[in-house]
């Protein structure tokens, strides 16, 4: 027993360590960890409640009326207005705090033509003109408005 | 830095070749990570020569076992320091004590660490030195150095031989362990890279093995050449049979390292799958320096064929000891550009299989040269330090050179 | 005890381990390749993609940015869009510049081309996620309705995750020092809007849906299309699915 006394130090001083390691363990882990798996669960609700930008189609709606009926009956239905619009959340929220972003005339060719530009890597079956050629300097909207394309 | 860094980045983008995914342009694992498995590689390499003396009584290599012990413990002391450095969130690292995720190789390391450093090695290096600590507790005349020495007794002074007998028996059961232990530690730290399916270059389960067996050649090359240098540098004789001894182990690491890499490549090369252009690309091109020509030429077939030549012939023992620390130099250069080449290699392709990033190392920086440099010169800090406190010359290791 | 009664044990010891080792497996399998996890929780979100309707206009990868506070340097992306150019020569090139989010110029050499298409990409939330598997600390992790995130407060940033994902779908945000992926706009599908990617396609290239909802449009998809993963090989699962992917795109 004597002779092993120095081993036995040691031992209790590896089940100090040991010890104190549980200890700052169970003090250091946020609370939320492993409630539902390996993380912390707090997270998933910290993610859900990260700010919106895009409202979404159905906030435009109920007060955009005309546009939107006229859109729906159209061949741009499936487009979201936000996709031309911009991200409009805050314009949701306090429709007079921010105006809804619209391509104005002079920037209307480049911004059409960025769907619809003659582009060989595009769908062939997506309606596409080659703006060079295309009744230049007109503006698109002249013939084909937006929300009701033809 | 922000700025400046995305200056840096943006340089990158226009040497892309090919096509790589966008996220892809930024290196991730910098020079730091490429000497983490290098330092632990040195780990394993110099304990497994040390428990060559105590398992398998080798008694020729005694005159290296303390100084690989505490080899060791100054290169694990530090392994972990890159890895820390070059976290995003180094104030977090402790969350892999805390919450390892077990299907993780990484949070492996947590436990492995610990318990190589804690339960092997330390204790290990206390029961060899035990003797000399209870002595040093009386004699020391500078009082830190005493204190220090009085609480590595634990509080006990007794060194009855029975008690040291008890040490002995008790420590060699140690190294048993040890072994596998420094097996596994370094083991480890292949599995972290080869268990990564996404990336071709990584992705072997020949990927541990051929750490492991780099890492010994690399150990045992340390020890070699800081033991010859400690040797000149207290102008004292070195033990030929010894060096020899040790030579000779480290040519079979070497040989099994360089088999390995070998039977990889072929293999990867026989097998050709959808990987295989792009990785003869890799190492045609950006690693031909590094990989062909450092690594396999420069660090394991000259180094081989100088060690060889000493097994082959009877040279003298002057010509022995330049082959000797030539061959352990050029090898501890060429296991760095093998850590390097698989680190930084494997992320130079994307893993589109369709072009390669780019790596310009910063020059400071947390991540730079400079980082690096310091990072990689601290075990031999530490170790000078241990060799201060810890001197491992015994009485009967070694003999003073005769007075000419 | 002996011999006979020792045989005896011996004997119905090894029969209960040979009967387990055939029927355990066969459970196994059972489960596995009957019981996909989206009939077992709800909901169960994933994502398809159809390659022949993607125009290349880039809106999506824009909309991401947008909507995630993405960094709008040029090599940070949840979502890119990829041109593929095939040539009649055999010679294949992909490009991204900026992640298409300005759209893409036509090809040159029109005439050379056998064919050209885009292909969007993302996070596949894969079943078996590879990004999570090898987080060390579980920053990365699968919620119950089969999104994979990360937690900005507990990741390390050792970015081990970017270097497990096949698909190039992290990087390690320059600000905030972790790592980052797309969140199928978790904080958005939850609160029953569609992910900015996918409602701001305007061509319906990309859709989202619930997957243990029998009746989803998502569900439909999978079912009446033949649908593929990117790299099936490596096993990883990924709950976005394409139609009409072309054996080049990796």
């Amino acid at each position: 027993m004597k002779d092993i006394r120095h081993l036995l130090h040691v031992a209790a001083a590896f089940v100090v360590v040991i010890i104190g390691f549980l200890i700052a363990r169970h003090l250091v882990v946020p609370k939320s960890f492993g409630r539902i798996g390996h993380y912390r669960a707090d997270a998933v609700d910290e993610i859900k409640a990260l700010p919106l930008r895009y409202a979404g189609e159905q906030a435009c709606a109920p007060c955009h009326r005309a546009q939107a009926k006229a859109k729906a009956s159209s061949r741009h239905k499936g487009i979201r207005c936000e996709s031309c619009h911009g991200a409009l959340q805050a314009h949701a929220e306090a429709p007079s705090s921010l105006k809804p972003a619209k391509p104005k005339e002079g920037e209307m060719r480049a911004f059409c033509a960025r769907c619809h530009e003659k582009n060989l890597s595009r769908p062939a079956k997506f309606p596409q003109v080659d703006p060079r050629e295309h009744n230049p300097g007109v503006a698109c909207s002249q013939c084909h408005p937006p929300h009701q394309p033809k | 830095m922000h700025a400046s860094y995305m200056e840096t980045l943006r340089e990158a983008m226009s040497m892309v070749s090919g096509y790589i995914y966008p996220n892809e342009l930024e290196l991730q694992w910098s020079v730091l990570i490429v000497l983490y498995p290098y330092i632990t590689g040195l780990v394993a390499g110099a304990f497994i020569l040390a428990s060559l003396e105590r398992v398998f009584n080798v008694t020729a290599v005694k005159p290296t076992y303390r100084l690989s012990l505490l080899m060791a413990l100054a290169f694990l002391l530090i392994a972990p320091l890159p890895l820390q450095v070059h976290l995003g969130q180094p104030q977090r690292a402790f969350e892999i004590f805390m919450t390892p995720n077990t299907s993780s190789a990484m949070a492996m390391f947590g436990f492995v660490y610990v318990w190589y450093l804690m339960a092997v090695l330390l204790v290990e290096i206390w029961l060899d030195y035990r003797r000399e600590i209870v002595a040093w507790s009386k004699s020391e005349p500078f009082w830190p150095k005493r204190l220090f020495y009085k609480l590595l007794t634990f509080g006990v002074d007794n060194v009855s031989p029975r008690s040291l007998a008890i040490d002995d028996k008790v420590g060699r059961a140690l190294t048993v362990i040890g072994l596998p232990s420094a097996v596994l530690l370094h083991g480890y730290v292949g599995f972290i890279f080869g268990s990564i399916k996404a990336n071709p270059w990584w992705s072997t389960p020949l990927m541990p093995v051929i750490f492991l067996f780099s890492a010994m050649a690399s150990g045992i090359a340390g020890v070699l050449l800081v033991y010859m240098f400690l040797c000149w540098a207290r102008d004292e004789h070195i033990e030929m049979p010894c060096i020899d001894t040790v030579a000779k182990f480290f040519l079979t690491a070497l040989i099994v390292a360089f088999t390995l890499e070998m039977l990889e490549t072929l293999q990867t090369a026989y097998e050709a799958e959808e990987h295989f252009d792009i990785i003869s690309l890799l190492v045609e091109g950006k690693l031909y320096f590094s990989m062909i020509f450092v690594q396999m030429f420069m660090g394991s077939l000259i180094p081989m064929f100088l060690l060889g030549l000493c097994q082959l012939f009877e040279l003298p023992e002057k010509v022995r000891k330049v082959f000797y620390s030539a061959s352990a130099i050029l090898s501890l250069i060429g296991i760095l550009a093998m850590r390097w080449n698989v680190v930084v290699g494997g992320q130079f392709f994307s893993k589109s299989l369709r072009g390669f990033t780019t790596y310009k190392m910063e020059l400071a920086g947390r991540e730079g040269l400079v980082s690096a440099l310091v990072l990689g010169f601290m075990p031999l800090v530490v170790l000078a330090l241990l060799l201060y406190l810890l001197p491992p010359w015994g009485e009967s290791a070694h003999r003073r050179k005769e007075p000419a | 005890m002996n011999r006979r009664h020792f045989l005896r044990t011996a004997a119905l010891a090894v029969a209960a381990f040979a009967g387990r080792a055939v029927a355990a497996p066969l459970a196994a399998a059972e489960k596995f390749f009957k019981e996909p996890p989206w009939r077992r929780k709800k909901p169960y979100w994933g994502y398809a993609v159809d390659v022949a309707k993607c125009i290349g206009c880039g809106r999506c990868v824009d909309a991401c940015k947008t909507e995630n506070d993405v960094p709008r340097e040029p090599f940070y992306f949840r979502t890119w869009v990829e041109r593929y150019v095939l040539r009649r020569t055999g010679e294949v090139s992909v490009d991204s510049p900026n992640g298409g989010l300005d759209g893409y110029p036509a090809p040159r050499e029109p005439e050379s081309i056998a064919q050209s298409f885009f292909v969007p990409k993302l996070c596949g939330h894969c079943e078996n996620s590879p990004c999570e598997q090898v987080c060390p600390v579980g920053a990365s992790f699968k919620t119950v309705d089969g999104v994979v995130l990360v937690d900005r407060k507990y990741c390390i940033g050792c970015r081990y995750c970017i270097q497990a994902c096949p698909y190039g779908c992290r990087y390690f945000h320059p600000e905030l020092q972790v790592a980052d992926k797309c969140t199928l706009c978790y904080h958005r599908i939850t609160k029953g809007l569609q992910p900015a990617c996918v409602e701001n396609c305007p061509t319906g290239a990309r859709m989202f849906g619930d997957l243990s909802d029998p009746e989803s449009a998502l569900t439909k998809f999978r079912e009446t299309e033949r649908i593929q993963t990117l790299k099936p090989h490596m096993g990883t699962e990924p709950k976005l699915v394409y139609k009409g992917l072309h054996k080049e795109v990796r």
